[in-house]
């Protein structure tokens, strides 16, 4: 620091060369007195000279709206023409910058100079604070989305198995004693018929039940609804599955099972859809308080980052779904060199809960 | 009953027509709960498509069971996405790239489905979508392949 400048001053005179904040200082016909770098930076060259000019419309070559208590962005009773309302003491306002496209800041708006009526526009970029609380709401979000939907299928599934199903089982049953009743073989040939169709749509339902949400998860635990999964993998598909399981405990918190589970579904249907494989290793694991879940395929794999071949929403979901359990995932593959995908959840007690 | 010989059936059939590859999915007995499944193939590879249980409504098969409307698909490279693939298994284990499948009859209902495909270049076509379901009508084993009863 150079002897014999005060230190405020100084300070000052550094804040207004080296701050990001960008300074606009205005007079009160709305000519640019001066600028700091941050704000020159900000604006487009033809829009600088018009502002040092004193065009009063030349911050409008750049504004493009402040958000208001109705609108996002408006041009209605502009901050500029009533510097020191109440309303523009803090405010968010959007400008198009030079090379950023429309950036949202943090506004300010206020005379400092009451003598020569000039007044500063500062500005505080928002972006990182906006895409912090956008990632922070899309994760809430997200989180009540998996639970309502889970919650939705549970439903839905419990109705269809227990009610929808049983009564048709009646049905059939019913049907299925019409034989001792009479011995009109037209009659019992097509009931018959009538009995094998309802069987189908019985089957159908069941199938129904448990594709939207295995009762077995719920009812008999985590190995069970696997093992059950898996049968119908291999019948649907023709999808071998060797599985490996060495597990504590019989039963973990259902919010666990239903991540493990949907993970695994979820892995096993990539590996049908894209790694052109017919053989998949799936591993479940408990070790140390850890739940560990490892499929793996020897098929065509992917190099991550690529473009992806689907929605590409797969992945981020098993993702979202392993955090909301604070567990890990990780997936590890390349091109020829298949696929390993590991879901790994805390269950031990130490972890405790809230 | 007298054991009917599905297989030269379909072997007869296969090479009447010139397909690579034909199979018939028939519906298992009561005790299977009536799932249906590829019981007789000529021409493939493999056994393997013969452990898949077909859901009505689902896949080549399931579909026709539920309507009773032929299938044709002329292309598999051209007109199946590679990710939807997965739905018929069959297509892929047995690496068809052309296939046609046609209802069964038997009095008045679907009993099965008769499908026929190729593996190489070779096309299925309208016309070859006629003559499967004019073999399919005349019958096979059991099936009588009406599908009105006019009694």
């Amino acid at each position: 620091m150079k002897p014999g400048m005060d230190l405020p001053n100084a300070l000052m005179t550094k804040l207004f060369e080296n701050s990001t904040e960008a300074m606009f200082f205005f007079d009160s016909a709305g000519k640019a007195l001066a600028m700091n770098p941050a704000a020159e930076n900000i604006v487009d060259k033809d829009i600088l000279k018009m502002l040092y000019q004193g065009n009063p419309l030349a911050l409008c070559g750049t504004c493009r709206g402040y958000t208001s208590e109705t609108e996002l962005r408006t041009c209605l009773n502009c901050y500029f023409n009533t510097p020191d309302s109440e309303d523009f003491t803090s405010y968010q306002v959007y400008l198009e910058t030079k090379d950023k496209g429309i950036v949202p800041y943090a506004a300010s708006f206020h005379t400092i100079d009451f003598e020569n009526d000039i007044r500063v526009f500062m500005l505080r970029d928002l972006t990182r604070q906006f895409k912090t609380q956008e990632k922070f709401y899309q994760n809430k979000m997200m989180k009540h989305i998996i639970e309502a939907q889970e919650k939705e299928r549970k439903r839905i599934s419990r109705e269809l198995h227990d009610s929808v199903a049983q009564e048709l089982m009646s049905a059939v049953i019913d049907l299925r004693v019409l034989k001792y009743m009479t011995d009109d073989e037209q009659l019992l040939k097509k009931v018959k018929h009538t009995e094998v169709s309802m069987t189908r749509l019985l089957n159908d339902i069941r199938n129904l039940s448990v594709e939207l949400r295995p009762a077995a998860l719920d009812d008999l635990g985590l190995d069970a609804a696997f093992r059950s999964h898996f049968k119908r993998m291999e019948q649907s598909y023709g999808l071998m599955i060797e599985y490996e399981t060495q597990l504590a405990e019989k039963r973990y918190e259902s919010e666990i099972e239903t991540v493990m589970y949907r993970v695994c579904q979820e892995a096993l249907l990539n590996a049908l859809k894209y790694a052109q494989v017919d053989t998949v290793k799936v591993s479940l694991t408990e070790k140390d308080g850890v739940l560990r879940l490892l499929i793996e395929d020897e098929g065509v794999g992917f190099h991550p980052g690529d473009e992806p071949s689907g929605t590409g929403l797969g992945l981020y979901g098993m993702q979202e779904r392993a955090e909301l359990v604070g567990g890990t995932f990780s997936v590890d593959s390349g091109i020829d060199r298949g696929t390993r995908i590991l879901l790994q959840i805390p269950v031990g007690l130490a972890q405790g809960k809230e | 009953m007298n054991k009917v010989d599905y297989q030269l059936e379909l072997d007869q059939i296969r090479e009447a027509l010139g397909y690579d590859f034909l199979s018939l999915a028939l519906a298992e007995p009561a005790e299977y709960d009536y799932v249906i499944r590829w019981k007789y193939a000529s021409g493939n590879t493999n056994d393997r498509f013969k452990r898949i249980v077909l859901q009505s409504g689902r896949g080549i098969a399931g579909i026709i069971f539920k309507t009773g409307k032929p299938f044709l698909l002329s292309s598999v490279q051209k007109h199946v996405k590679p990710d939807t693939l997965f739905t018929f298994p069959i297509i892929k284990m047995e690496n068809l790239n052309s296939i046609v499948a046609v209802p069964m009859w038997n009095d008045a209902r679907v009993a099965g489905v008769l499908l026929g495909g190729f593996r190489g270049e070779r096309q299925v076509t309208d016309d070859m979508l006629r003559d499967l379901e004019a073999v399919a009508r005349k019958g096979i084993g059991d099936l009588n392949g009406k599908d009105l009863l006019l009694n």
